[in-house]
C-alpha cells in the first residue's frame, strides 16, 4: 500500500508506524515542514510476522526538517525489514535518523538508508545511525548505508554498528545482587532510551516499555 | 566466614590457581600481595563467579554454604562484594535505578520488602555522606564518564550500600593517587565492624598503610607460598618479589 503525503508549507506532522506490515510512504516536504516519524515493531503473537518499511522523504523547499526514529525487538523467526531514502533537493534543509534493532531467536532484519543530498542542496545537515545487537547467535541484522553527497557545504554523517550485549556489564550487575535476567532488561531499555524519549506522548512510552517488559520478563 | 580449600582454576584452559586454600573468619583483614600473572584477579573472579573461569579442583565454603554452585547474584546476595579493578561504565542506566535494584534484589533475598521511595533516597544521602561521594556523580549513568578516582570512589558507595559480610578489594589503589587512596581507605575502615572481613588485593604496599592487615599472604604461580604478619608487606616492598625464590 503506497501512502502519498505533501507536508504543506509550516505544516508539523507526526506519523507513527507501530507493528504495520508492508507500508510504502512517500512524504513530500514543502517549505519550512516538519516531520517525525516512528517505526515501531514489537514483540508479536505471529512467530513468523513480517513487516517491510519503506519512507522516502523528499524535501522540495528549503527550511525543512525530519527525524526518523525506529526501534524493534524481534523474536522467533520475525522479520522486519526497513528502506529509508532522503532526498535532500534544496539547501538550508534539516534530516536525522537514528534506528535500533534488538533481534532474538532467528529473527532477521535489515535497514537499508539511503541518504542524497542534490548539487545544489548546500548548508544542509543530515545524519544517520542504526545501532543493533544480537541476542541469539542465529539472529540476522544487515546494515545498508548509502550516502550520496553532492553539494560541498553540508554536515552529513553516518554510522552502523551491530555487537551483544555488553558481558562485563551483565557480569558488573550480577555481583551487584541483580539477577541476569534483570540486567538484561535493564541493558535493553539503556539502549531503546535514546529512541523511547522522542515519542511525542509519556502514555505510548509506558505502553511500549510495558511490551518490551513483557517479552523479557 | 570464608574457606577456600585447594583450589584449582582455569581460564581459556591454561591453569591459573593451582591449589590455593585460604581461610577467613569475621572481623579479619586479608591482604594479598604477589607479582603479576600470580593469580591476584584469577582469585577475585572466581570467587565472584565470573563464567570466564572455571574450577577444576578444590572447594570454597562462604558462610557454611558451597560457594562454588551458586550464580553470581546469590553470592552477591548472600554478602560477597567485589570492588572491581576496572569498573564498568553502563550508559543509559542510572546510578539510582541500579542502586535501587540492587538493594532491593538483596533485601528481598533476606526476607525483607523493598525499601519505599522516601527510604531509599534517605540511605543513598547517609552513604554519599559516609564515602564523601559527591551529588553530581549519583544523577549519571553507572560510572560514566567518571575519573579513575571517582570510580574508586563508587565501588566503596556500593559497598556502603550493600553492607556486604565479606569485600574484596581488587587493586583498589591502581591509578590513585595519594588522596583519593586515603579517601577510599578511610570508607573502608568505616565499614568495618567485628561481623564482616576483607581481602584486599594489591600489588604495593601502600594502600595497606591505610587499610592494616591482619595477615598477609604472597600469592606466586596460583599458590599461597607465605604467610605473615603485616610486616611481611614491608619486607616485600622492601626486597622485592625476588627473594620468595631463594628461600626455602
Amino acid at each position: 500500500m503506497l501512502n502519498e503525503i505533501i507536508l504543506h508549507p509550516g505544516e508539523h506532522r507526526e506519523i507513527i508506524l507501530l507493528n504495520e506490515p508492508d507500508t510504502n510512504w512517500h512524504i513530500i516536504q514543502e517549505a519550512r515542514s516538519t516531520l517525525l516519524l516512528h517505526v515501531i515493531a514489537l514483540p508479536h503473537p505471529n512467530d513468523e510476522a513480517q513487516w517491510h518499511t519503506s519512507i522516502t522523504v523528499e524535501h522540495k523547499a528549503t527550511g525543512c526538517k525530519t527525524e526518523m526514529y525506529g526501534l524493534a525487538l524481534l523474536h522467533s523467526q520475525q522479520q522486519h525489514h526497513l528502506t529509508t531514502r532522503v532526498l535532500h533537493n534544496v539547501g538550508g534543509g534539516y534530516s536525522s535518523q537514528l534506528f535500533k534493532f534488538v533481534l532474538d531467536d532467528e529473527s532477521k532484519a535489515s535497514f537499508k538508508g539511503e541518504l542524497k543530498i542534490l548539487p545544489d542542496a548546500q548548508q544542509v545537515e543530515a545524519y544517520q545511525t542504526n545501532r543493533n545487537i544480537l541476542l541469539s547467535r542465529q539472529a540476522e541484522m544487515t546494515t545498508e548505508p548509502q550516502l550520496e553527497i553532492y553539494a560541498d557545504d553540508v554536515k552529513a554523517s553516518h554510522g552502523a554498528t551491530t555487537g551483544q550485549l555488553d558481558d562485563s556489564a551483565l557480569f558488573y550487575m550480577q555481583q551487584r545482587c541483580i539477577s541476569r535476567e534483570t540486567a538484561r532488561k535493564l541493558l535493553l531499555y539503556a539502549f531503546f532510551e535514546d529512541v523511547l524519549r522522542t515519542l511525542p506522548n509519556e502514555q505510548m512510552q509506558e505502553d511500549i516499555v510495558e511490551k518490551i517488559n513483557e517479552y523479557i520478563g | 566466614m570464608l574457606e577456600i580449600k585447594n583450589l584449582h582454576a582455569t581460564i581459556a584452559g591454561k591453569e591459573i590457581l593451582k591449589g590455593l586454600n585460604l581461610t577467613v573468619n569475621e572481623g579479619e583483614v586479608h591482604a594479598i600481595m604477589g607479582p603479576n600473572g600470580a593469580g591476584k584477579s584469577t582469585l577475585s573472579n572466581v570467587l565472584t563467579g565470573h563464567p570466564a573461569y572455571t574450577v577444576t579442583a578444590g572447594e570454597v565454603f562462604f558462610r557454611g554454604k558451597n560457594l562454588l554452585t551458586m550464580s553470581p547474584e546469590e553470592r552477591a546476595r548472600e554478602g560477597m562484594f567485589l570492588s572491581f579493578q576496572y569498573p564498568v561504565e553502563i550508559p543509559g542506566v542510572s546510578m539510582v535505578n541500579f542502586m535501587r535494584t540492587a538493594v532491593n534484589e538483596k533485601r528481598k533475598h533476606e526476607g525483607k520488602p523493598a525499601l519505599s521511595a522516601t527510604d531509599f533516597l534517605k540511605l543513598m544521602r547517609e552513604k554519599k555522606a559516609l564515602v564523601g561521594m559527591d551529588n553530581h556523580l549519583t544523577k549519571r549513568s553507572v560510572n560514566e564518564g567518571f575519573s579513575g578516582g571517582e570510580k574508586k570512589r563508587n565501588e566503596i558507595f556500593q559497598m556502603a550500600m550493600l553492607e556486604p559480610c565479606l569485600s574484596i578489594l581488587d587493586e583498589t589503589d591502581s591509578g590513585l593517587d595519594i588522596d583519593a587512596l586515603r579517601i577510599v581507605a578511610e570508607g573502608v575502615n568505616a565499614l568495618k565492624t567485628p561481623h564482616t572481613a576483607s581481602i584486599v588485593i594489591t600489588h604495593y604496599q601502600r594502600l595497606l598503610d591505610y587499610i592494616v592487615p591482619d595477615f598477609v599472604h604472597v600469592l606466586a604461580d596460583g599458590k599461597i607460598v607465605r604467610t605473615g604478619g603485616k610486616e611481611l608487606a614491608l619486607e616485600l616492598e622492601d626486597k622485592g618479589y625476588a627473594f620468595l625464590n631463594e628461600q626455602p
